[in-house]
């Protein structure tokens, strides 16, 4: 059983190429889906993933939301979330700081830096739980 | 002492037999004296036992019956040293069934100034290998269909003593040489054959045996290659993987060489499905090259390995990507051959022709999926738009998507002309992106217009 992954994503071809790029790096991590903000926050709380990936434009409930009432629980607080957006201007980035977000991390995506990105985020979690 | 007695005794014999019996019982021992000297000790027995009968009192008689005792212990002896596996033979083969009679009457050996000239013998000296009990016809078929070869001994083994013949015909004199001759020749005939036969044999089981372990090869590779490819998907297995691996391939006999090879080849195979996948995907990555990069060093493929096999990793790339046959009806030679490399890039096969009589001509042939056409031609021909009126008459053509090429001073012209969804207008000069764009709308609405169809 590999190290627990959310990834939140609305678009079909970008869960498939992070799925794909996840599977390739070498991290034994197993990946869970969500395709919107709601199932994401079901699964969150449901399996206490260790690093949530998350977009922040999806339909039901946006990443925003999500993240603010994922922040907001108790038993899911500590999981780190990377915001996983095409808004790359400051104030986006501002706005996923604000919300709780531990990263924002833009696409299109480079596969060695977002392999990079879970990496450090998944050895902060080792030590922390130590 | 004792011979001299005896001789004075016999000497001192009365004289009663007539001086005729005396000189036939010396003729007798002159016959026997020879028939020693050639070594015929029953004829020379014969002649002493007249030479007995006719003058008892000879003196010369004990000493003959002496000599000749003497002489036949002697040959016998000598016999035994010449043929020392002669006795074997002799026991296991009446002279009386394997000769014929005129030359068992000879002695065993004869004495070797009686020797006459060896008959001439064929070039091939007589192998004295008699025929092998299994011939082709004697394999046996396993159940599945192979020839189960027996074991090589039998068929190496050398055929029992009792079986083997001796032809000789040296021995055999006069007139029964020429038959003799040409029963060797049969013999001969025969063995070659019997050798014949058994090489055929030899050679099925040979290629029986090489079909197994080929099949047995084949199916172990396959297998492996079924878990190589299972371990290698999402790139480099790790050492334990590597390990379990190593191992299945020793188990299935497959060789290291062998191991190697198929696990390169896997590798490249992979790294090559997942650039493909990748490049699918290129629009949603930051950098193609850093992408294919990584997947490189996730595939463990060296610079020297992708540059060898680079172009079969283009191939790979462009070997499904057909995304449609394209007619584009152009007089202007530079657009076409600028349009026609970049739509080609792109996956689509082009189809040229130089005016609307011409394409009207191949459009029945290429049945094309999208038609790209120049608004207006030169030297009479037909415009465009009545290329495309021609097409929306005939039910064959009228729903195949259709996309113009105009100045921006006729824009206003065609969009006033009641385009339908499948039609549409790109702008010239091309800009191929903008074209794409266009043309993939089109096609949407085709793809989506048979499918209502279905």
């Amino acid at each position: 059983m590999g190290r627990l992954i959310l990834l939140a994503e609305d678009d079909e071809d970008n869960r498939d190429l992070v799925e794909f790029v996840v599977m390739r790096g070498n991290l034994d991590i197993e990946l869970l889906i969500a395709e919107n903000g709601k199932q994401a926050v079901n699964l969150a709380v449901e399996r206490n993933p260790e690093l949530i990936l998350m977009d922040m434009q999806m339909p039901v409930m946006d990443g925003y939301q999500a993240v603010a009432f994922l922040k907001g629980n108790e038993t899911t607080r500590h999981i780190p979330i990377i915001a996983f957006t095409a808004q790359a201007k400051p104030e986006d980035k501002q706005r996923t700081r604000e919300v709780g977000c531990a990263e924002h991390y833009t696409k299109p995506m480079d596969p060695e830096e977002l392999l990079g990105l879970i990496k450090k985020y998944l050895d902060q979690s080792v030590r922390s739980s130590v | 002492m004792l011979f001299k007695t005896k001789n004075t005794a016999r000497a001192e014999l009365p004289s009663t037999e007539p001086s005729a019996n005396k000189e036939k019982a010396k003729a007798c021992l002159r016959e026997a004296d020879k028939a020693l000297k050639d070594l015929n000790f029953q004829a020379a027995r014969n002649a002493l036992g007249r030479a007995k009968e006719l003058d008892p009192a000879n003196p010369y008689l004990f000493a003959f019956e002496d000599r000749i005792n003497h002489f036949e212990e002697e040959e016998q002896k000598k016999q035994a040293a010449r043929r020392p596996f002669a006795l074997p033979l002799q026991e296991t083969i009446p002279q009386s069934e394997s000769l014929p009679k005129t030359v068992n009457a000879e002695p065993t050996t004869p004495p070797p100034k009686r020797v006459e000239p060896r008959a001439p013998l064929p070039s091939q000296a007589p192998p004295v290998i008699e025929p092998f009990a299994s011939t082709p016809r004697d394999v046996p078929k396993a159940a599945n269909g192979f020839i189960a070869p027996p074991p090589i001994q039998e068929h190496v083994q050398p055929p029992p003593l009792k079986q083997r013949k001796t032809p000789e015909p040296a021995r055999t004199e006069g007139p029964s040489s020429a038959p003799a001759s040409a029963e060797v020749s049969t013999v001969l005939e025969d063995m070659r054959r019997q050798i014949e036969e058994l090489s055929r044999s030899l050679e099925q089981e040979k290629k029986a045996r090489e079909e197994i372990s080929e099949r047995q090869l084949q199916s172990a590779v396959k297998q492996f290659r079924v878990e190589l490819e299972k371990a290698w998907v999402n790139g480099a297995p790790k050492e334990p993987e590597e390990d379990r691996l190593h191992q299945l391939a020793s188990s299935l006999g497959i060789s290291a060489e062998v191991e190697q090879s198929l696990t390169r080849e896997v590798k490249l195979d992979m790294y090559s499905r997942a650039v493909k996948e990748m490049v699918s995907k290129r629009k949603l990555l930051r950098s193609s090259s850093s992408t294919l990069e990584w997947l490189r060093k996730v595939y463990r493929v060296s610079v020297a390995e992708y540059l060898e096999n680079e172009s079969k990793f283009l191939l790979d790339l462009v070997a499904d990507q057909y995304k449609g046959t394209l007619l584009l009806v152009t007089e202007d030679e530079q657009m076409r051959k600028d349009l026609a490399g970049r739509l080609k890039a792109m996956g689509y096969a082009v189809v040229h022709a130089q005016a609307p009589e011409a394409a009207l001509e191949k459009i029945e042939k290429v049945n094309p999926n999208l038609i790209l056409c120049e608004k207006d031609f030169s030297n009479g021909s037909l415009s465009g738009l009545k290329f495309l009126n021609l097409l929306r008459v005939n039910p064959k053509f009228n729903f195949i998507p259709f996309v113009f090429f105009c100045r921006a001073a006729d824009l206003s012209q065609l969009q006033s002309s009641e385009l339908r969804p499948n039609e549409g207008i790109v702008q010239k000069p091309v800009d191929v992106d903008a074209l794409n764009s266009v043309m993939n709308e089109k096609l949407n609405y085709f793809r989506e217009y048979i499918s209502s169809l279905a």
